[in-house]
């Protein structure tokens, strides 16, 4: 199914491609958007959220991007959270598409460019995942599974279950017989599902979308728990580049992708509904566990 | 065993083609087995090389992560790292520390992380060594993951081979079903030639077996005999040695014949020596007769004189027609077969100063069922042969002994004793030739004695020379009844 549905996009992708390259782009962006020539590029970070490996996502991104904003794009995808924060921070990024945990993690070096909405809101869950067929129902009948999380830096791969634990006086390297790390979401359901481990953290909105793209995958894991609704993993810039034409040109090219065709390719792509203009309280359920863990972890 | 010797007892021209049939099946198997044997061994270095190159690029790989005792990066890469597009395929891989902890299977389900690899199952693994299992197509191999010369863990895997068995099967099943089929064809064939090559020694080994049985015959060879050129040769050297035995019997018998009448001829002279004595003697008593016939005393005694003179002659033509008669009559043995013998002697002893004594230690009117013929002519030519061998004055005897069962005749010279030539001539095994040159009484003698079944031996005399002792017995009397 993913794959037809790939496929089609490649036709509407080598046809926009040529529009991108032709003379129509003016026209369909309008006359104010300066050419692409002579414009610093834009060094656009995306850590793994989930379909981090399709390159026809990140080639429509791409295109879309450059002809949104004028500027080339350069899409910069790093294993971990942590490296693409890194380079975020450092400067060496324009913007990332970074988690929130992160975020508030560095929220003084940082500054918000949007937030993706989903169904509609800048907010999703993080799930505790099982294999479809086990019998556990509370977080408690995990003691002495190996548990994947999805990243160190990540907030419903990590963060979430981890205050959980620490909510129910429980530490992870004791209550599990052993943690892992997948680095993607995806990872996780697939540990999971293989019975590699017994049970993970894992992005709620990632599971969601997986199951519709990848039923046969994602069936062999069921949600043992919910978390609370939290803010969506948002784009981010550096500070010291807040407010400049690129992050400025970024922040319109993300949050008018819903009116053009090629944007809404690309969120379709994505399962999104669009991206909002920033709002810091939807991530004060983050800021408020990591203030709760902080000198524990 | 017994079915060994039902084969023995086949006749040859069943016993070659099948024994032809036999080996050439057992080639056909060997050499079935050695294909296949050279199949396995290819197909096994295959599949190693194959499960090698897998082991290399998952070693490679994963080494970091078992370093780290990663499950997820081993998992990751074992799924990522798995051919499809090769004979076999791995089916199941497990990697654990070298205590045997599993780090991460393709499968972990059947193998969690964490827990120990179960020995029975890590027993199935021969050390770098593939092992296929027939039976479910499976082959295992297990590697040691080492990094700077320390071994960090173990890769177990599985392999698929059953396209590989499939494979084998199917060489298998056509060598075979091939070879069998040219086996079978090759073996009929290899039988009718066989059989049709060997069948010209078949009828050779007829034809021998019959001429062991005295009733040889030609082989008909024509141009258009079966078989080749070598075949026909092989007839035709079988007949050839039939007319030349039979050629040799001939001459046998013509010599025989021969010596019969050259001793008949010396004592033709003995007998017109011994009527040519009395014959002056006679003729003047019958001028006696005339001139003085009226006288009776005269008379009488030249009357007596002619009789005596006339019974001497008498005596000689007696004995020489005994001794030749042109159809020998199984006339039993008697004394006076001894008494003629030295009486045909007598001339020749006289004129070499020679005495015979004659022993007969037999009742008289003596006979046995022996023929006489036979061994008359045996006597004679031995004491012809012992007269000729002794020097003159010399005693020579001649003794028949008759007992219950048996009858023993010798004969004693006072020669030099016998040459070995002639010795081997009589008591040697049985002469095939005749002799050159000398000896051909001797010969004579044997043939004799040989026919009658007598018993034939030499032995020195004492005081010097040679005894000849002659002997029949009991069973030799009952051959020679029904000879008779």
């Amino acid at each position: 199914m993913s794959q037809d549905r790939r496929s089609g996009f490649a036709v509407a992708l080598s046809r926009r491609r040529f529009i991108a390259g032709g003379a129509c782009v003016p026209l369909a962006f309008g006359s104010s958007k300066a050419s692409r020539a002579g414009l610093p590029a834009i060094r656009f970070g995306l850590t793994p959220v989930f379909l981090n490996n399709d390159i026809q996502l990140l080639d429509a991104l791409k295109l879309y991007l450059e002809a949104a904003t004028g500027h080339s794009v350069d899409l910069v995808t790093r294993r971990t959270y942590q490296e693409v924060t890194s380079l975020l921070v450092s400067g060496q990024l324009d913007a990332a598409w970074i988690c929130g945990y992160p975020y508030i993690q560095y929220r003084d070096d940082l500054e918000l460019v949007a937030i993706p909405a989903w169904n509609g809101k800048p907010y999703y869950q993080s799930y505790l995942i099982v294999a479809a067929d086990r019998d556990a129902e509370t977080v408690l009948d995990l003691r002495g599974d190996i548990h994947a999380f999805s990243d160190p830096d990540s907030n419903s791969g990590f963060l979430v279950t981890r205050t959980l634990m620490f909510e129910h006086g429980l530490d992870p390297e004791t209550f599990f017989r052993k943690t892992l790390f997948t680095y993607g979401h995806r990872n996780v359901i697939r540990a999971v599902a293989s019975s590699l481990a017994q049970s993970g953290s894992v992005d709620g909105y990632v599971w969601e979308v997986m199951l519709e793209l990848e039923p046969a995958l994602v069936s062999q894991t069921r949600v043992l728990r919910r978390s609370k609704w939290l803010g969506f993993p948002p784009i981010a810039t550096s500070r010291k580049m807040a407010g400049t034409e690129k992050a400025l040109a970024l922040q319109e090219a993300l949050v008018d992708m819903g009116s053009s065709p090629q944007g809404r390719k690309v969120l379709d792509l994505l399962r999104l509904t669009g991206f909002e203009m920033p709002q810091e309280k939807a991530f004060e359920g983050i800021a408020g566990m990591v203030a709760r863990l902080r000198g524990v972890l | 065993m017994r079915g060994r010797f039902g084969f023995f007892r086949l006749p040859l021209i069943w016993r070659v083609p099948l024994a032809v049939s036999v080996l050439m099946v057992l080639v056909s198997a060997v050499i079935t087995e050695r294909v296949l044997d050279r199949l396995g061994s290819i197909q096994e270095t295959y599949l190693q090389s194959i499960a090698n190159s897998y082991l290399d690029g998952v070693t490679a790989s994963i080494s970091p992560s078992v370093l780290r005792e990663d499950s997820w990066e081993i998992f990751d890469a074992l799924e990522r790292l798995r051919p499809v597009n090769t004979a076999i395929v791995p089916v199941e891989t497990i990697v654990t520390t070298p205590s045997g902890s599993i780090l991460a299977a393709t499968d972990p389900l059947r193998y969690p992380s964490l827990e120990k690899m179960d020995d029975q199952h890590i027993e199935q693994f021969p050390d770098r060594q593939i092992r296929i299992e027939s039976d479910d197509g499976l082959a295992y191999l297990e590697r040691d993951i080492v990094y700077q010369d320390t071994t960090i863990g173990r890769i177990y895997t599985i392999f698929d081979a059953r396209l590989l068995l499939a494979e084998r099967r199917d060489v298998l099943s056509t060598l075979i079903l091939t070879n069998a089929g040219l086996t079978v064809l090759l073996v009929l064939v290899g039988f009718m030639t066989v059989r049709r090559m060997i069948r010209p020694m078949q009828t050779l080994e007829s034809h021998m077996i019959e001429a062991a049985e005295g009733k040889a015959t030609r082989i008909g060879v024509s141009p258009q005999t079966s078989g080749n050129s070598e075949t026909r040769r092989l007839f035709m050297a079988y007949n050839s040695l039939l007319d030349a035995d039979e050629e040799r019997r001939e001459l046998s018998t013509r010599l025989a014949e021969e010596e019969k009448l050259a001793s008949l001829g010396r004592l033709s002279s003995v007998m017109a020596h011994e009527i040519n004595n009395p014959l002056g003697g006679l003729l003047n008593a019958v001028d006696t007769l005339k001139k003085h016939g009226a006288d009776a005393g005269v008379r009488k005694s030249s009357l007596d004189l002619l009789q005596r003179g006339l019974q001497g002659i008498g005596e000689v033509v007696r004995a020489a027609l005994a001794t030749y008669r042109p159809s020998r009559q199984a006339r039993p043995l008697s004394l006076s077969d001894f008494h003629d013998a030295k009486m045909l002697l007598s001339p020749e002893l006289r004129s070499r100063g020679q005495a015979l004594e004659l022993l007969l230690e037999c009742e008289d009117g003596f006979a046995c069922n022996c023929p006489a013929d036979p061994v008359r002519q045996a006597v004679i030519n031995l004491l012809l042969n012992a007269s000729a061998a002794s020097p003159d004055g010399a005693d020579l005897f001649l003794w028949a002994l008759k007992r219950e069962d048996s009858l023993m005749i010798e004969v004693g010279d006072r020669g030099p004793g016998f040459p070995l030539d002639s010795l081997s001539l009589l008591t040697g095994p049985a002469p095939k030739n005749l002799p050159e040159g000398k000896g051909l009484g001797l010969w004579v003698v044997r043939q004799i004695t040989d026919e009658i079944g007598a018993g034939l031996a030499v032995e020195p005399r004492p005081g010097g020379g040679s005894i000849v002792r002659i002997t029949l017995d009991s069973d030799a009397f009952v051959e020679i009844n029904h000879a008779a």
